[in-house]
């Protein structure tokens, strides 16, 4: 069972020689194979939560588990998406994908299957030679998405990863980690500032506000999606037309809106 | 794009005319004696002193074998301090222990330019090609440990989570992440220390030496015979450039996957 | 494997660096007392301090050891100052009149793979055992720098800086005095850096070969005497003066830093 739990989880940073409190008492529970995305303006700590479930920071307070363990090093078993790809620029495609599995000890026919599977699942085939630099953003992310799912991770942690792309290539990423998510479902903690793209990605939006960063509310978005059968609309610019889909994302807007208006007093 | 070609030979024009022109004033100069004879030769005494250094030999030999003898002593030196010096420079980026008890010697002896390790090294090893090797292996061996430890602390940080999220061993953490990154600032180090290495032997040579080119400049001096002075020059300058050219197209080829 | 480079903490980080220099002192001390080599050609690190204050008290080969370094540093203040006059100056117009960088650029790329060591010959043949041997070779070796970075610091000024000052209705030299040279500046203070660095080394090389006083005939004779222990001495000062030079250029550009 993979899920993830924040308890009582509190971040404090040292600036200019006195506490910055970056979090306060965070506490979620993602469930197994669930798709949570967290939502909030730059600077509310939602990167700080995805980053300590991945072990790349650890919590001041309270604990972050995972799998009913507590986090202590990065892994495999909680692959990362960087925002900025962090593919290595001296690999091939191919080669960025088999570094994590290499790593654990599979065998070369082994790795030669998986690594084929996402390629073909990513769009990337006739791309296994090229170099990063050689790929636009797009491709360089689903080579770094390809890479996290190929080591059959317990959890998915992306961060805004597709917030260095451009419009047009964002909402076809979009569309194919939808696609991705509900044939090879994984516990997922997605981090973005983009409304739609958690509405329309998540089974849960949690809704965070800054200074300090909390959470200030969650909502639950699986349950009218599967009402309103989301899933058979294939192109997004459907389903965020739908009734539906406004009133949860128009809620959310408002939502932080309202934390904008208090931190401005 | 027509706009860059002519640029392009505007620059290749205006440079070859500028050769042509120097190479007519030396000649001018030299040959109807306004630039006396005795302080710099004309250009047809340079091409004969070529000539006979080339084919009849001078100094103990020819061109040739004294280039073979300074190359030699470049490459031994040069990869020796290569060859020590990159390991420690990336292990002294890598780990902060290392870097910390390093350090002492290595800023006790930094500040002593390679060239005053000569006399030490004629003391330690007498005026064979050993001593020479010593004084160019301590001129190559400082710009390499620097420019790898450069290298090796600028590794980008999101490369280094990365490759902990992925659950790289150490081993394959070295040699497939750390030494690539620092690649390029390595390649820096080994044109400084090609560069260092290359005037430490000719400085080395002129001192005292049998063979090499520095030899050939010692000996010259000594028959006051400038036009081979010139020769010697040249053919430094010439070699100097061909090696950094040399490793400059390594540096591509190694790295392909640098754009342009 | 770290996803951090972690940094020491205060009291390891000088443990391992005490450690290092006790190290260092340990080896050098062991060597000597092992009789690895005769005390002539390795002594004790005390026994070159003893031979450092000696040599301030009583002359060798001439003159103190103070004496020599002032001979040395006017040779040096000499090249060092006349590569800055020539090179920055001549950067900087050459950053701004770009006919004036393709006339110059082709001469200069050509000789500057001719190491400074290598004019020696012409530096004898020319000023004999004067101070223009000297200053001619510091001159070489110091120049490059100046005049690159003078440049560079020029070709890359903002381009909306020229614009207003053409605006202005200012004329060509004006501006490089007046617009250019106070952009170019960290760069060129770099460079003045680089420089001294490089014409130092070159000093060196050169007092090895054709001087009569000077820090680095010191250590010429000192390697005829075959005592290691003056060579030793030597070798420190000159690593003490160019570390001084260094370090007094460093406040120098941290300074300028400041003031922007």
């Amino acid at each position: 069972m993979s899920t993830i739990v924040f308890d009582h989880v509190s971040r404090t940073f040292q600036r200019n020689n006195h506490d910055f409190l970056a979090l306060e008492d965070i506490n979620l529970t993602v469930n197994d194979k669930e798709f949570v995305a967290i939502v909030g303006p730059s600077g509310c700590g939602k990167t700080t939560c995805m980053r300590m479930a991945a072990g790349l920071e650890f919590p001041s307070g309270g604990s972050v588990n995972v799998a009913g363990s507590a986090v202590k090093a990065p892994g495999p078993d909680r692959a990362v998406v960087f925002q900025q790809f962090a593919l290595f620029p001296w690999k091939t495609v191919y080669e960025n994908i088999e570094f994590g599995l290499r790593a654990k000890g599979l065998a070369e026919a082994e790795r030669r299957k998986i690594i084929t599977h996402y390629i073909e699942l990513m769009n990337l085939v006739g791309y296994e030679s090229a170099y990063p630099n050689q790929l636009s953003g797009g491709m360089q992310q689903r080579v770094a998405i390809a890479r996290a799912y190929s080591l059959d991770p317990s959890v998915l942690l992306m961060d805004e990863p597709f917030g260095a792309l451009d419009a047009q290539t964002r909402v076809v990423m979009q569309e194919e980690l939808v696609q991705l998510a509900r044939v090879n479902p994984r516990t997922v903690l997605f981090i973005t500032h983009a409304v739609d793209e958690a509405v329309y990605l998540a089974d849960r939006v949690v809704v965070m506000t800054p200074r300090p960063g909390r959470i200030k509310e969650i909502i639950d978005v699986k349950t009218i999606r599967t009402g309103e059968k989301w899933d058979s609309y294939k192109k997004i610019e459907d389903v965020m037309d739908l009734a539906s889909f406004v009133h949860i994302r128009t809620h959310i807007w408002k939502s932080l809106r309202e934390e904008d208006e208090r931190t401005l007093h | 794009m027509t706009m860059k070609i002519r640029r392009l030979n505007q620059r290749t024009i205006v440079g070859a005319l500028t050769l042509l022109s120097v190479c007519l004033l030396w000649w001018a100069a030299t040959t109807t004696g306004l630039v006396s004879p005795m302080r710099f030769p004309t250009p047809a005494e340079t091409l004969d002193s070529f000539n006979q250094i080339t084919f009849e030999g001078y100094g103990n030999a020819t061109l040739y074998v004294h280039v073979l003898h300074s190359v030699k002593l470049v490459l031994i030196g040069f990869f020796i301090a290569v060859g020590l010096g990159i390991p420690l420079g990336l292990a002294m980026g890598y780990s902060p222990s290392v870097e910390a008890f390093v350090n002492p010697a290595f800023l006790l002896l930094r500040p002593i330019p390679p060239l005053a390790w000569i006399p030490l090294a004629i003391v330690w090893l007498g005026l064979g090609d050993a001593s020479k090797v010593l004084v160019i292996f301590v001129g190559a061996f400082v710009p390499s440990v620097i420019n790898s430890y450069t290298g090796a602390r600028n590794i980008s940080v999101q490369l280094v989570e990365a490759s902990a999220m992925l659950g790289i061993g150490r081993w394959a953490f070295i040699t497939e992440v750390l030494i690539p990154e620092s690649l390029p600032m390595i390649f820096t180090g080994l044109r400084l220390s090609l560069q260092a290495a290359w005037t430490t032997l000719v400085a080395g040579e002129l001192i005292g030496a049998a063979y090499g080119l520095g030899h050939i400049l010692s000996q010259a001096t000594l028959d006051i015979y400038i036009s081979m002075i010139v020769v010697a020059m040249i053919t430094v300058a010439v070699l100097g450039g061909l090696m950094t050219y040399l490793l400059g197209l390594i540096e591509t080829r190694l790295m392909p996957w640098r754009k342009g | 494997m770290n996803a951090s480079r972690r940094a020491l903490s205060g009291p390891r980080y000088a443990v391992l660096t005490a450690g290092g220099l006790i190290a260092f002192f340990a080896i050098w001390y062991f060597a000597a007392w092992a009789r690895l080599a005769p005390p002539q050609f390795l002594p004790m690190p005390h026994q070159v301090l003893a031979t450092l204050l000696r040599l301030m008290e009583s002359p060798f080969s001439g003159y103190t050891l103070q004496e020599h370094m002032l001979a040395s540093l006017q040779r040096f203040g000499m090249g060092f100052g006349l590569a800055a006059l020539i090179g920055i100056p001549l950067g900087l117009m050459m950053g701004w009149f770009r006919l004036l960088d393709q006339i110059v650029s082709p001469l200069f790329n050509g000789l500057r793979f001719v190491p400074p060591i290598a004019w020696v010959p012409f530096a004898a043949l020319w000023f004999g055992t004067g101070i223009g041997g000297p200053v001619l070779i510091i001159f070489t070796g110091a120049f490059p720098p100046c005049l690159i970075n003078a440049y560079r610091g020029a070709r890359y000024v903002d381009t909306y800086l020229i614009e207003a000052a053409r605006t202005l209705g200012i004329g060509n030299f004006r501006i490089i005095a007046q617009v250019l040279f106070p952009a170019a500046l960290p760069s060129i203070i770099a460079g003045l850096r680089i420089s001294a660095g490089l014409g130092w080394m070159s000093l060196i090389g050169a007092e090895l070969i054709v001087a009569s006083s000077g820090i680095g005939y010191l250590l010429v004779k000192g390697q005829s005497a075959i005592d290691a222990s003056i060579v030793m001495a030597g070798m420190f000062s000159i690593g003490v003066v160019g570390l001084a030079i260094d370090i007094i250029l460093r406040l120098a550009e941290k300074m300028l830093a400041r003031h922007k």
